[in-house]
This record gives C-alpha cells, sequence and structure tokens, in this order.
C-alpha cells in the first residue's frame, strides 16, 4: 500500500482481539485501510473503538490477532510505528503546568526534532490551530476544553504523520470548535495526503468527513463501506412514520409487514425503506385507516447513517451532533397536522408530509 | 537532545513552577536539625560519644529530605497518568523507560539539592566534617543513592496504583525506618530490647552509621561499606520493582 512517495500510508489488521477478563472489547477485527483516505470507526460507547485505537497506536497490545500501521508491525516496531503516526486519543493528554509552545517543542524535539526546528513547528502549529494568539504565557491546565482539544491535535501533528488517529475529536466540542477540527482533518488529507483514522459516535461526522466507514458494535465490525453504499443497502428512501403511542407504532409496524418488508420499529417511529417513498405513502395511509391506526406526523427523507448503524446492529445511536453542541436525542419532532400535502425532498434530502 | 534530558529538564521545571511541592520537605528537614540538635545536644556530653551532636543528627535530616524529596518522582507520575500526559510520551518514539526515569531521575537531583542546602547551613551552625571536603561529598553521594531507593519504590507505587492518595500514604511507610533506628542517641545508649532488633534489620541504621563516621569520626571503611552495600542493594531492589511496573504500565511492544 505504498503511494507514490513509495511510502506506506495504510492500516491493516487481521483477526484482531483484545480481552478484558472474559468481555471481547475487540472481537475478530479485519481491517484493509488504503493510504491517503479518511477512514470513520462508528460506534457507540464501549463498542471498541478506543481500544482498537490503543492497539494500532501501540499503547497497547493485543489478546491475538497481527496489525500493521505503515507497514509496520505494531507489536514488532512499535517504534516504527510511532513515528509514522500522530495521535489524538479521546482524553486529550496535557501537561497542565506546560504553556502550549513548550508542549509542541517538547512533543517535537522527542521526534527528533532540533531545538530550531522545534521552536519553528511550534509556531506553525500554533496558527494551524488557531492559538497562535493566545498568550505565549498561558499554561495550557488554564485553556478551555475546546482549546485543550485544538492543541492536543496540533501535538499529534508535530512529526508530520504520515497516518492520523484521531479517538472521538469532537466529542464534548461546541458547533464552532467542532467545524473547526473538521475543516482541518479534510485540509490534512487533501493537501498532505494524510490517511486519517477517525473513531466517532457522531453519524453526522462520519457521514461528513470519511471516504469509508467501519460500523463496530460489540467489539465485532457490523457493516463496512463507502458512506452512500451504506446508505444504499438500507434502502433509497426512508418513509418515518409517528405515532401517538409506542402500542400503535407496534400494531401499525404488524399491519403494514405486508406493504413494506423493510422497516424499523424505535419508540413511536416506525421507519420503512422504499426505492420511491412517494408512490407508497397512498397504501400505507390506507392500511393503516384499515386497521385504525391513526398517523402523527410522516416524513420522507434519505436514508442516513442512522438506519444503517439501526439495521446492522438493531439499535439507534444514542448520540447525534446537534446545533446547540449537546449530546441529545436522535430525531427531530415532526408536526403532525393533518392532510398530505407535500412529498417530495428539499434540498437537504429531507421533506415533511404532514397528516 | 537526548530524551532522557529533554525530560528531566521537564520535570524540574516543572518542580520549581511548584514550588509548594519542594518547600515543606526542606522545612521538615531544617525542623530536625533546629530541634533536635538545641533539644539534645547534651547527649554529646555522655560519656564515649564521639564528634558533635550537629554530625550525629544532621544524618537524619538529610535522609529525611531524601525520602520527602523522592516522593516527588511517584507524584509526578501519579499526575502524568492522570492528566493523560503519560500516555502522549508513550505515543512518542523515545524510549518508554525514559518516560518513567526522568521524573525519577529529577527528583533526586531536587533531593540532592535539598541535602546539599541542608548540610551547608549545618556548617554553617558550626559542624566540621571529620573527613574533609571528600567525607562531604560522600555523604551528599549516599543521600542520592538513598533517595534514588526510594524514587524507586515511590515510582513503583504510583505505576501499579495509579493513586495519587495510595501513592502519598505508600512513602508514609518510610517514615518509620527514620525512627525505627539510632535516631537520636548512639546504640550504647539504646536499653529497650525490641528497638534493639528493630534498629538491627532497619537499613537505614546502616546509612545513618556511615554518614556518621564520615561526619563525626574520620574514614570507617567498615562503616562505608555496609552503609554504601546497603544502599545500592535497597536502590537495586526498588529499581527493580519500578521497572517491573513501568514494563506492565506502558505495555512495552518494542
Amino acid at each position: 500500500m505504498r503511494d507514490h512517495n513509495g511510502e506506506d500510508r495504510g492500516i491493516t489488521a487481521v483477526g484482531m482481539r483484545r480481552d478484558f477478563g472474559g468481555l471481547h472489547a475487540v472481537d475478530g477485527v479485519d481491517l484493509e485501510i488504503p493510504g491517503g483516505r479518511i477512514f470513520g470507526f462508528l460506534g457507540p460507547n464501549g463498542a471498541g473503538k478506543s481500544t482498537l485505537v490503543k492497539i494500532l497506536t501501540t499503547i497497547l497490545n493485543p489478546t491475538a490477532g497481527r496489525a500493521t500501521v505503515a507497514g509496520y508491525d505494531v507489536q514488532k516496531q512499535g517504534g516504527k510505528v510511532r513515528e509514522a503516526i500522530g495521535v489524538a486519543l479521546q482524553d486529550v493528554g496535557l501537561d497542565p503546568l506546560m504553556t502550549a509552545r513548550e508542549l509542541l517543542m517538547l512533543q517535537a524535539e522527542l521526534f527528533g526534532a532540533h531545538r530550531d526546528v522545534a521552536r519553528k513547528t511550534a509556531e506553525r502549529l500554533l496558527v494551524t490551530v488557531g492559538l497562535d494568539d493566545v498568550d505565549p504565557k498561558k499554561r495550557s491546565g488554564a485553556y478551555s476544553g475546546g482549546m485543550k482539544r485544538r492543541l492536543d491535535l496540533a501535538l499529534a501533528l508535530v512529526n508530520d504523520p504520515r497516518i492520523l488517529f484521531l479517538d472521538e475529536p469532537t466529542t464534548g466540542l461546541d458547533p464552532a470548535s467542532r467545524a473547526a477540527i473538521w475543516e482541518e482533518v479534510r485540509r490534512l488529507n487533501d493537501d498532505l495526503g494524510m490517511t486519517i483514522f477517525l473513531t466517532t459516535q457522531y453519524l453526522e461526522e462520519a457521514d461528513r468527513l470519511a471516504d469509508e466507514i467501519a460500523i463496530i458494535n460489540k467489539g465485532k465490525i457490523v457493516a463496512q463501506g463507502t458512506p452512500s453504499d451504506l446508505k444504499r443497502e438500507v434502502g433509497d428512501e426512508v418513509v418515518e412514520l409517528q405515532f401517538a403511542s409506542c402500542e400503535e407504532a407496534a400494531g401499525a409496524d404488524d399491519a403494514l409487514a405486508a406493504v413494506a418488508p423493510n422497516r424499523q420499529a424505535a419508540s413511536r417511529k416506525l421507519r420503512l425503506y422504499f426505492a420511491h417513498a412517494a408512490e407508497s405513502v397512498p397504501e400505507l395511509v390506507r392500511v393503516l385507516d384499515g386497521v385504525g391506526i391513526r398517523l402523527q406526523g410522516l416524513t420522507i427523507e434519505q436514508p442516513s447513517l442512522d438506519d444503517v448503524f439501526l439495521r446492522v446492529t438493531g439499535e439507534a445511536l444514542e448520540h447525534e451532533v446537534d446545533e446547540a453542541g449537546d449530546e441529545g436525542s436522535a430525531a427531530p419532532a415532526s408536526p403532525a397536522s393533518a392532510d398530505i400535502d407535500a412529498a417530495t425532498p428539499g434540498d437537504d434530502g429531507r421533506s415533511e408530509v404532514t397528516s | 537532545m537526548n530524551d532522557s534530558l529533554l525530560l528531566i529538564g521537564r520535570s524540574l521545571r516543572n518542580a520549581i513552577r511548584q514550588p509548594a511541592t519542594i518547600i515543606p520537605n526542606i522545612a521538615i528537614s531544617v525542623f530536625f536539625l533546629f530541634v533536635y540538635n538545641s533539644g539534645l545536644s547534651s547527649v554529646a556530653q555522655l560519656p564515649g560519644f564521639q564528634g558533635t551532636y550537629l554530625g550525629f543528627i544532621l544524618p537524619v535530616a538529610i535522609v529525611s529530605a531524601a525520602v520527602g524529596g523522592a516522593g516527588l518522582a511517584g507524584q509526578t507520575l501519579i499526575k502524568d497518568i492522570d492528566n493523560g500526559y503519560f500516555t502522549k510520551l508513550l505515543l512518542t518514539p523515545t524510549r518508554r523507560l525514559a518516560v518513567i526515569w526522568g521524573p525519577m531521575v529529577a527528583s533526586a537531583i531536587i533531593l540532592t539539592a535539598q541535602v546539599v542546602l541542608v548540610m551547608l547551613l549545618a556548617l554553617a551552625m558550626g559542624l566540621k566534617v571529620a573527613a574533609g571536603p571528600a567525607g562531604f561529598a560522600l555523604v551528599v553521594v549516599l543521600a542520592f543513592l538513598w533517595g534514588m531507593a526510594f524514587a524507586g519504590y515511590a515510582a513503583f507505587m504510583a505505576l501499579k496504583t495509579k493513586n495519587a492518595a495510595a501513592a502519598q500514604a505508600a512513602t508514609f511507610a518510610f517514615f518509620p525506618l527514620i525512627f525505627l533506628s539510632y535516631t537520636f542517641v548512639p546504640k550504647e545508649y539504646v536499653t529497650a530490647g525490641w528497638l534493639k532488633v528493630a534498629a538491627t534489620i532497619n537499613p537505614t541504621t546502616y546509612v545513618f552509621d556511615a554518614m556518621r563516621s564520615l561526619l563525626n569520626t574520620g574514614w570507617n571503611t567498615s562503616s562505608l561499606l555496609i552503609g554504601f552495600a546497603v544502599t545500592l542493594g535497597f536502590a537495586t531492589l526498588t529499581g527493580g520493582m519500578a521497572l517491573w511496573a513501568a514494563r506492565g504500565a506502558t505495555k512495552m511492544t518494542s
């Protein structure tokens, strides 16, 4: 997996497993990630994302299996792997008594840079992550959460890594900081050809950034492909029905089995997958009328990775990015009015059909 | 620059930025020196006592400074582990032992500076070192090695417990070692049989003996050999424990 410079920027794993007592945190993961891609590793808390990152970045030994990063064996050539990669883990790793420049310079020197080069690297990266205008005497312990995260990202870049590992890089960040990190990740990949291994529990993040996605659940990869391929596997369009109660949703689930074989139930909602959703809507309404179940809302949209996740795991991801930057529930509420008056997807791939 | 030197420099700089981690330790040593020297100096009037009481009690202040200073190694490691910086350092190509070695050597340098400070204070109080300047230097070397032995223990406890309170509590286990010895009076004047047994088992006794011989009576080969042998043996034991804990904590793959 060498690029035109003769550098290997890929990641492979075969039968990777890590046990903690009786728990299989990573359970037989195989990966083949070509260089120069943004690879999204998507899964809920406790799925095994961080454990896999720790194995691939040489700070945790696997129980079984073999992996190479940048062409080097993670167990036998750990030093070589670390020279080739940059890592920003989920929990930032900063010495609170040191300033940003001191941290960056020390990190660069530990990667073998001379002092003058380390100083220039520190200045360049402070500009890159937008911390160059911070008081140079300010210690990292006094930084805000977003500033710490950006400094941690800068530390991961001191050695111009071929492969960058980002473990949930935007968790807990405000929307502006999150957007800045997305932009930087995209730039690193576009301009420098850096391979980026990104774990996230945010579907939107994986969808926006990743060229390819693997979905991990309970230590196993349950789906893998490009975001569009994964979504296409679910169906071309989704009709989401909302009901007043879970019982009504369950009743509708049974009643619609014949007309919509491909569907997912979640609480008071039912999501149905069709090649042409709009054409199916009259039939859905007719069937529900026939069994006396009243719709509260109906929405037609493009399938999301949430649908993929729901389909392959049987569970919804609990966390999703919202505008407030908080971790909230998955779907916004739809209005519940009376008549069907529109069924055409808008610019965002989402249209609302009220009933 | 060498990885170890970079990490030692960083730990030293951090210690200076937090004088509160150093000053109490110096204060305790100075307290020992002033209080016991002024309160018990008449012990030197007892028949058969060789040298001054200042030369006798100074090793207690020195060993106290060394033990307290060594705890800094454990504290630094715990802080690094807690704030994630330990892992960040493990993700660099630096030799992984340097990540642990850095705080240990830095704390040894700081405790040596503390020891020298306490000894200079004793000189100002009128101490005459029987073995001369070379003896003075040898006392510092012995204190450094004894401190390294404690730094190894502190690092071991920090890496095994990864808990600041547990590591701090563990270093207190060494204070009885200072006092279950011929701490305040020579062994000829100790009558309690249990204390004699405890002092004989206690390695600190032999460090006190070696330092006291240099400070009060001159060059005593057997005291020095035993003192250095005990210190090196102890340092080897705790160093091995720290190394073992470090291998576990860093999950070495290279």
